[in-house]
């Protein structure tokens, strides 16, 4: 440093030496280490008597200052002014040095974490970004292995590395279990430490990493070429360390986004086959007037509604509520639509009793393995007899209203489909003359909760009294928007179906 | 929801409070399920504390007793409140279980299965 200090610092120094030879100094010199480095007047040695005074860095000695020809007290005092003052100035260089120094590094090493996520944003998987973590670590800090484990939660433990002859896995996961039992790096080297570093690695050198404060993994690397790792390579290590942490975290949340949005595609395609099995058009049947609607809630859910109108044989209509929600309701809500259907098209003469009976038949073991039932109303209208013969299971609100008089419920004389063996339900019978009135519902329907209320049968009958003389399309509608409005915003958490079949001259 | 279990003679009886639904299901299928083990198995439940179910729960208590006579066992029902009990009624699960008033009638019961 002191030469760094008598290069840039030349002319000034001869200007002190100048003030010297004329307050009477026959020569004046910075020594080091007992030897002259510059000497006033120039090209002559200093006489053999003179004063002294060290030139200091810290506590080291780092040079000298001597004059010659004057040896009085005072003069002493102005040569030891004189060396504290280049001596502090020497410091200011050294200062400086290290400043620039540790600037140049830094951006070195900022330059290397720009080229490493330059490197792992271009992966997606987790495989790929620890590979190429290994292979970028060991280029930037010129390693001849670099080498990097994962191991969090349920996740299958990697190992990614670079570099021949690779390292055995069991050597990395020990630094891996070490550095995770003391939450420190580690730096090994032969003969150094009791840890035995193979004969053809010259040393290693392995750093946690870390995501929200857990170690999940380690970047290791080994044999610098050229030197030992310095602090410097440690440092820049741990930055990648640092950088690699949220790019793993990255990678995660990016697989975890990708498998839900598969998930959501799945589901989004379940509520749309479930939406195309709900009737396309509604039949004409003359002597009654039918309508029906089904607004499933966001998830995919277990209600179905169903029109079967065989050529020549009497129109049946099915509203069902099967147990829950989620893809296990959906799939039985598709297979008890499908039952129905078919045994309501297909049987010479079905009669509600038995189709609900065959149907739980063939469902029962279905439903007991995923622990569900199924509510469903099954109606057949007699044109002839101007009646509905219907079998309940289990299924409520079901509304009848005769005109002009007063809407009630009718109850189910069976439990729902899956949960006896063997049911036994009925043919039950309502009258449809022009004006009679019959409206089943889910429960979908009558559960809508706003902040203080539950929507309720009570209401649902009032309205259907107070709807009773418009056309079915009407009534369902206006069904649909009292709920609604009665929600008042509240997320719709069930499915809500209505049919409505109404008596008509 | 409160669970809380006890025996009482042979049975198994489950006590349980406040809103049963889908959110307390699965605890209680659980409680069902390790009790359906016992030979034969023989469940009260009782539903005198509590004020709501919805279909997740009627499910969970169908799948329980269909699971106890698989194994020649029974699941009884017994203190539902009314509005419960209007529950069972409209879905006629009130067929499918066996009811009663009280736990001691309930147990009783159990000495002619």
């Amino acid at each position: 440093m002191l030469d760094r200090v008598l290069a840039v610092q030349y002319t000034h120094l001869t200007l002190l030496a100048d003030a010297w030879l004329a307050a009477g100094a026959s020569g004046f010199g910075i020594w080091r280490n007992e030897r002259p480095v510059a000497t006033w007047p120039n090209d002559r040695a200093l006489a053999a008597e003179y004063i002294s005074s060290q030139l200091r860095m810290g506590s080291s000695i780092v040079g000298e200052l001597r004059v010659a020809g004057l040896d009085t007290q005072a003069m002493q005092l102005r040569l030891d002014a004189d060396a504290v003052l280049l001596s502090t100035m020497i410091e200011a260089e050294d200062d400086l040095q290290s400043l620039t120094a540790e600037l140049s590094s830094t951006q070195d090493q900022l330059l290397a974490v720009y080229q490493l996520m330059q490197s792992l944003r271009r992966q997606v998987t987790l495989e790929e970004t620890l590979q190429s973590l290994a292979r970028e670590a060991a280029r930037l800090l010129k390693a001849r292995n670099g080498f990097v484990v994962f191991m969090a939660g349920d996740t299958q433990p990697l190992v990614a590395q670079e570099g021949e002859p690779a390292l055995d896995d069991a050597l990395i996961w020990r630094l891996f279990w070490e550095t995770h039992a003391s939450e420190r790096e580690v730096l090994l080297a032969h003969g150094r430490g009791t840890d035995p570093v193979p004969s053809h690695v010259q040393d290693i050198y392995f750093t946690p990493i870390r995501i929200r404060d857990v170690i999940v993994a380690g970047l290791g690397l080994a044999s610098r070429s050229g030197s030992a790792f310095t602090a410097s390579d440690v440092r820049l290590a741990r930055a990648l360390a640092d950088q690699a942490g949220a790019q793993i975290e990255n990678v995660n949340l990016y697989q975890e986004q990708i498998a839900q949005a598969r998930l959501q595609a799945e589901v989004e395609l379940a509520r749309r086959v479930q939406l195309s099995l709900m009737p396309q058009d509604t039949p004409i049947i003359e002597g009654i007037e039918i309508a029906g609607r089904s607004r499933p809630a966001s998830q995919v859910g277990g209600d179905f509604y169903d029109y079967i109108n065989p050529p020549g044989r009497p129109f049946i209509f099915t509203v069902g509520d099967i147990t829950g929600k989620g893809l296990p309701a959906a799939l039985l809500m598709t297979m008890t639509r499908t039952a129905l259907h078919s045994k309501s098209a297909f049987q010479p003469d079905p009669s509600p009793e038995a189709i609900m009976r065959q149907a739980n038949e063939d469902l029962y073991d279905d439903f007991t393995a995923m622990g569900k039932f199924a509510t469903v109303f099954l109606g057949q209208y007699q044109a002839s007899e101007h009646r509905l013969v219907y079998a309940n299971a289990g299924h409520s609100p079901v509304i009848y209203r005769p005109c002009g008089g007063n809407a009630y419920l009718l109850r189910a004389e069976e439990t729902a489909l899956g949960v006896l063996e063997h049911m036994r339900p009925q043919n039950l019978y309502v009258k449809l003359d022009p004006g009679d009135l019959i409206v089943v519902a889910t429960d979908g329907m009558t559960d809508v909760r706003n902040d203080t209320d539950m929507f309720g049968y009570d209401r649902l009958i009032g309205m259907v009294d107070a709807l009773a003389d418009r056309p079915a399309r009407e009534i369902v509608d206006s069904l649909f928007e009292a709920v609604e409005r009665f929600a008042a915003g509240h997320p719709q958490d069930d499915d809500q179906t209505l049919v409505v079949i109404k008596g008509v001259a | 929801m409160d669970i809380k279990s006890h025996t009482h003679g042979d049975a198994n009886v489950l006590e349980l409070s406040g809103r049963f639904d889908i959110h307390v299901a699965p605890q209680v299928s659980n409680w069902l399920e390790r009790a359906a083990s016992a030979t034969p198995p023989l469940i009260v439940v009782s539903m005198a504390a509590v004020d709501f179910v919805d279909s997740t729960a009627l499910a969970t208590l169908v799948q329980g007793m269909k699971r106890c006579r698989q194994r020649g066992g029974e699941l009884h029902l017994c203190g539902l409140q009314q509005q419960v009990y209007m529950i069972f009624e409209l879905t006629r699960l009130d067929k499918a279980f066996t009811i009663f008033a009280d736990e001691s009638h309930a147990v009783e019961s159990f000495r002619d299965v």
